[in-house]
């Protein structure tokens, strides 16, 4: 049997599951909140349900969540049905132990490593799309272990960026082992950001255009039909359940792709192509017994409608594609930001 | 898309719209080039602002009639139309005052018995009203129709409770007549007799007649008078305050003593900004029509527009056209009047 032949890597908290620790009353809510409780965002389990729905895909979860929590967060995927082949949690407990309190809040020292062990001891996959958000690191951690793993950053530089990091010397050894043993190549095709903090889209341009921030799963799934890991039939069951929330309907779905186009994330002739596949999907009994939704005609009309609105315009363009990322830089900014927003609580 | 600062204040105070006000969606119609450029930079929901590209813009000085007349495409009359066709609720202008009122107009219906439409606007006072102890008063009409029958204060005072009932949560607005005079002979002809009907109407708070002074008193909470006398209060009253400010600018400027008795005020002072400040009120609703517009003062800064966004969805949310639409049946049934459109009616505009 070969090994898989797309790697899903999702985090947790702000990216699949809505999940508030801006205060300690929100860590104390979270840490003793039942699996019930938790609240996944619209539409990201069906997406996650239909990423794992294939033997060839693999799902590693890798949160920062603490490991005292795997038993109900476990159980919260269990309820939601959702599948995964690797779930990596943070020890805090380990690290207030040995009195490490810095790393209790640090992203990078963490996730990178775990993600470059992941990658290293199993077998290595042709593809991987990575998810996360947009209120720690991920943006820079995941385009970080995308380029370790190209060759473009290499690994010569890490030691400095994992210092800029405030990584620990032993971590610090341990992602430099990490990332010399795992399998490279351009394997990292797409890295969503899901935008909790609903951050400005611009400044993540600068990571170029395989990162995409999204405000929510149906763009997400947008993109990832437009890379041909969805069929048609799975984005409309994406949708559906966001609609299902009531927290969208389907003029804010067709707003969030007409955002998709204006940005330069979707081609407007995917976004038709799509319409067009999901009518067929629906024809063929996706939309049976939903009469609480218009005609699939009308969705279509409304969808096209929305991208004529914008008229000619074009989507904006990549400047910066071939531009090599300053990751020590960024982590700097990132640490700052950190701070800045910590004293702003 | 029009105003001193359009498009990034408009944008922005879109922006700030679509994250405060959860279940509204936000159409920015422009240049979608332009808006898609700004949009990426600010915080925002994606799923909540949408972009309709509009070719041409009114701008701020040109006479309405004949730039509504060249462009077709201009950002207004696309933005009329798509409130008109129902892909829209309400509609939120920083743009040409005149160009803006007259698109509308065209566009959309008269509630049924008005027979002309009234730009509304607060004006800080004295006392406090309402649940949300609110400064403002309301003064309608304040340049949308000129001349002014008895019957359309009437209907103006219809408005104007609805929309201070809705507004600034406010049970029982008083609703005053406009003169020169408190006793119910005193003033034209038209407004002698819309005394007379306003004493019938006992749907409304009416309070008699006020005087200018007892606008910024606050005797009254709206305060209803032909478009022509309203533009004229309304500006006399703007040049009074401004005038006022450049007076304490100057005094600031003349000794040390004045200038420290300025600085010993200036929390007061403060404090009185805070109150008067226009901003907060986000702009000027045109009442009468199928669909709430609000005109937002040209100089909007982006807190203004998303406050006049929230004005316009609270009112949408709280049925404003419908409430008035029920006034004005109330009225229809009480005196035997139906309004109609008088055939070739359109809104004076006065800028």
């Amino acid at each position: 049997m070969g090994g898989p032949k797309h790697v899903f890597r999702w985090d947790l908290d702000k990216t699949y599951l809505r999940t508030e620790f801006d205060s300690f009353r929100d860590l104390v809510k979270s840490a003793i909140e039942t699996a019930a409780d938790k609240q996944a965002y619209p539409g990201a389990t069906s997406l996650l349900r239909a990423l794992g729905a294939s033997d060839e895909h693999r799902i590693c979860i890798v949160s920062g969540s603490p490991s005292q929590m795997r038993s109900v967060l476990a159980a919260k995927l269990a309820l939601d049905g959702v599948r995964y082949d690797e779930f990596v949690l943070k020890n805090n407990l380990r690290n207030i132990a040995r009195g490490r309190f810095r790393a209790l809040r640090a992203q990078i020292p963490y996730k990178l490593p775990a993600l470059l062990e992941s990658r290293a001891g199993s077998p290595p996959a042709p593809h991987e799309t990575l998810f996360g958000d947009d209120a720690e690191a991920d943006a820079i951690i995941y385009c970080l272990y995308a380029d370790l793993l190209t060759g473009r950053v290499p690994i010569g530089d890490l030691e400095r960026i994992l210092g800029a990091a405030r990584a620990y010397p032993d971590e610090i050894a341990r992602t430099l082992d990490a990332a010399r043993r795992a399998a490279k190549g351009p394997v990292v095709g797409r890295i969503v950001i899901h935008l909790d903090r609903r951050s400005p889209t611009m400044p993540f341009r600068r990571y170029g255009s395989r990162l995409v921030p999204v405000f929510n799963y149906f763009q997400a799934a947008l993109v990832l039909y437009a890379d041909g890991v969805l069929s048609a039939r799975q984005v409309l069951f994406v949708a559906l359940e966001m609609i299902d929330s009531r927290q969208f309907d389907l003029s804010t779905l067709a707003t969030s792709m007409q955002d998709l186009v204006r940005r330069g994330r979707l081609d407007r002739e995917i976004a038709l192509r799509l319409a067009e596949e999901a009518g067929e999907a629906a024809a063929s009994g996706a939309l049976a017994e939903r009469d609480d939704l218009p005609p699939f005609e009308t969705i279509s009309t409304r969808f096209r409608e929305r991208l004529r609105q914008l008229g000619a315009a074009g989507p904006l363009g990549w400047t910066n594609e071939d531009e090599a990322l300053d990751y020590v830089a960024l982590v700097d900014e990132e640490h700052h930001g950190r701070k800045v927003r910590r004293r702003g609580r | 898309m029009g105003g001193d600062h359009a498009p990034e204040q408009i944008v922005q105070g879109a922006a700030e719209a679509s994250l405060s006000l959860p279940g509204a969606e936000i159409v920015l119609v422009g240049d979608a080039v332009e808006l898609g450029k700004i949009l990426p930079r600010l915080r925002h929901d994606g799923a909540r602002v949408r972009v309709h590209h509009a070719s041409q813009v009114v701008e701020m000085d040109e006479k309405p009639a004949e730039a509504l007349a060249a462009k077709p495409d201009a950002s207004i009359t696309v933005a009329a139309g798509l409130v008109a066709a129902g892909e829209g609720d309400a509609l939120v202008s920083a743009g040409n005052t005149g160009a803006s009122v007259l698109a509308v107009a065209r566009s959309w219906q008269l509630i049924p018995g008005v027979r002309r439409a009234a730009l509304a606007s607060v004006y800080p006072t004295e006392l406090r009203r309402g649940d949300k102890d609110d400064p403002f008063s309301l003064i309608l009409d304040v340049g949308a129709t000129i001349d002014a029958t008895a019957e359309d204060l009437v209907t103006f005072a219809i408005m104007g409770s609805a929309y201070a009932k809705l507004i600034s949560k406010n049970r029982r607005p008083r609703v005053a007549l406009l003169s020169n005079g408190t006793e119910a002979g005193k003033g034209p002809a038209a407004v002698v007799r819309a005394h007379e009907l306003l004493l019938e109407a006992t749907e409304l708070n009416f309070i008699g007649n006020v005087e200018g002074l007892d606008i910024p008193r606050g005797v009254a909470d709206v305060v209803v008078c032909s478009g022509f006398v309203g533009n004229v209060v309304l500006k006399m009253l703007e040049g009074v305050s401004e005038t006022i400010l450049r007076m304490a600018r100057y005094a600031h400027k003349q000794n040390l003593a004045w200038r420290l008795g300025l600085a010993a005020l200036r929390p007061a002072l403060d404090q009185l900004k805070s109150v008067t400040d226009w901003e907060q009120y986000g702009g000027a609703p045109l009442l009468g029509l199928d669909h709430l517009f609000i005109k937002a003062h040209g100089r909007s800064s982006a807190r203004a527009i998303t406050n006049a966004i929230k004005v316009a969805s609270k009112a949408q949310a709280g049925d404003l056209c419908g409430s008035i639409g029920r006034g004005m049946r109330e009225l229809a049934e009480r005196t035997g009047r139906a309004g109609v459109r008088a055939p070739g009616d359109e809104a004076g505009v006065v800028t």
